[in-house]
């Protein structure tokens, strides 16, 4: 069977829908994910009591179990336990927690890198540890925890393909309906492979601007 | 005198009795091509949650009467039911399975359509397949049209799924892997019906009293045995294994072996009589 470039042409609108799926879910899911990530960053450096507990254990809970186990426990799973989120909102929350323990560690080991000296500086200064975190500490670990930051989210945009088990219409999904139905295979596959490269491309060049931006300070 | 009629008789059914067993030595089968041979035992792909045609029973064996078919044709094939490979296969991955030459034959709730003419050969039919609707027990969908601006629950790659595009495009669609994807999402309410084979939703509506059948038919299409296309010998000796199942009263015999009394009616129809007409 040859390459039938028609066959694309037809599909294109289709394939077109699936993609602003696919972008919708993942833009949102970087977005809340990087949320947890702070949030979560925080309170384990921070120390605060309790929560940085619970925050150790969800990171390990989400790295250790698989992706699709997570996804299916929030479609089919939490409906039993009285929540039944729709199709779009399992997906986004399926990703915003799997990235989210990932985005937790990223910010965390930026963290690191914010010395002693400039945290008892701060202190001394009367700032509150809140205040250090927001204004001292976050702005340079994203700035060192950027290109990690940014291959978990590859990794989230790329992994949005998953979301097809549960029936969304992302882009995978389409592929994979229209070859069920149609049969072209290589057509299909190799069409979205390189719509998937040039999403993961612009998001690359998206973040190197945002880190030469962020790195303008230390620029001579 | 009446002896003389009963020995006249016995002799009759004597000479039926040759006849007969000479029309079975007449469906012998053609020499099995080389390929297959070769391979010393049947790679097949079976459905594993479709019963009663393909499925595992409660301990994790093959079952129903797609799968006595693949085993009745290793049989023939090599002299020994134990000479074959199963391989479960979903509506999805299927021809795929068989292209990729993961197996050399699905006998795996296959219907007839062109696309799928397009890249596999079909086997003459061997028995018809229509469509219906599980719907909830209290459920206001009545008929097929009942559907319209409503969500329907169905597989990838299914039959449904086409028919549905082709004929109703407005219908919302949820687009699942597996059979009980699709009916775990219907009882959590994802859907307003599930839409499949009739033949497998009436054994999951006989099971469940929460749930219902709607009972209009719709797609009625002939199931097939799929083969790779240009396999023009091969195809000539599962063809002639059906006629053979079909002659030898095989069918009747898998249908009662698999499908209990309640439901049978409509099995023993789709195997043995010609198919009804619906939309």
């Amino acid at each position: 069977m040859e390459f039938d470039f028609g066959y694309l042409a037809a599909q294109w609108p289709a394939l077109m829908r699936g993609l602003w799926l696919t972008i919708q879910v993942s833009a949102l899911s970087i977005v809340l994910s990087i949320a947890v990530g702070l949030c979560g960053a925080a309170v384990r450096v921070l120390q605060v009591p309790v929560l940085d507990k619970v925050v150790v254990g969800y990171v390990e809970v989400i790295r250790n179990t698989p992706l699709l186990a997570q996804l299916f426990f929030i479609f089919y799973g939490l409906p039993g336990l009285g929540l039944r989120l729709s199709l779009f909102w399992s997906g986004v929350l399926s990703l915003t927690l799997w990235a989210g323990a990932y985005q937790i560690e990223n910010i965390r080991g930026g963290l690191e890198t914010v010395g002693k000296g400039l945290r008892e500086a701060a202190f001394s200064l009367g700032l509150s540890p809140w205040r250090f975190f927001r204004l001292v500490a976050a702005p340079m670990a994203v700035r060192v925890g950027l290109p990690s930051m940014l291959n978990t989210s590859i990794s989230l945009l790329k992994n949005s393909s998953y979301l097809q088990a549960i029936g969304l219409a992302e882009l995978t999904f389409v592929a994979i309906d229209r070859i069920s139905m149609d049969f072209r295979t290589i057509e299909m596959f190799a069409a979205i492979c390189v719509i998937y490269l040039a999403l993961v491309l612009t998001l690359s060049f998206f973040a190197s601007r945002l880190e030469y931006r962020l790195n303008t300070p230390f620029r001579t | 005198m009446t002896k003389t009629i009963s020995a006249g008789r016995m002799a009759l059914s004597a000479l039926a009795g040759l006849g007969f067993a000479f029309h079975a030595e007449a469906q012998s089968l053609p020499p099995l091509p080389e390929a297959i041979k070769s391979a010393g035992l049947l790679k097949a792909g079976v459905r594993c949650d479709q019963p009663p045609y393909g499925y595992k029973d409660e301990t994790g064996k093959f079952a129903g009467v797609e799968t006595d078919m693949a085993i009745q044709i290793a049989t023939w094939a090599f002299g020994s039911a134990d000479k074959i490979e199963l391989t479960c296969v979903t509506a999805e991955n299927r021809i795929p399975q068989l292209n990729g030459k993961k197996v050399d034959l699905l006998i795996a709730t296959l219907g007839v359509t062109p696309e799928r003419a397009r890249v596999v050969d079909f086997s003459k039919p061997y028995r018809w397949g229509g469509s219906d609707m599980l719907v909830a027990k209290d459920s206001p969908i009545k008929k097929l049209d009942d559907v319209a601006g409503k969500t329907v629950i169905m597989l990838k790659g299914s039959t449904q799924a086409k028919w549905f595009e082709d004929t109703m495009p407005k219908v919302e669609s949820l687009r699942l892997n597996t059979a009980s994807d699709a009916l775990q999402s219907l009882k959590q309410g994802r859907g307003d019906a599930y839409t499949h084979d009739a033949a497998t939703l009436i054994v999951i509506a006989a099971k469940d009293p929460s749930l219902r059948l709607v009972g209009e038919p719709f797609a009625i299409s002939d199931a097939a045995v799929g083969v790779r296309k240009n396999e023009a010998a091969w195809l000539a000796y599962v063809d002639a294994a059906l006629d053979r199942m079909k002659a030898e009263g095989l069918y009747a015999k898998w249908v009662e072996k698999w499908i209990p009394a309640e439901i049978r009616p409509f099995y023993t129809d789709a195997f043995t009589k010609p198919k009804p007409t619906a939309r």
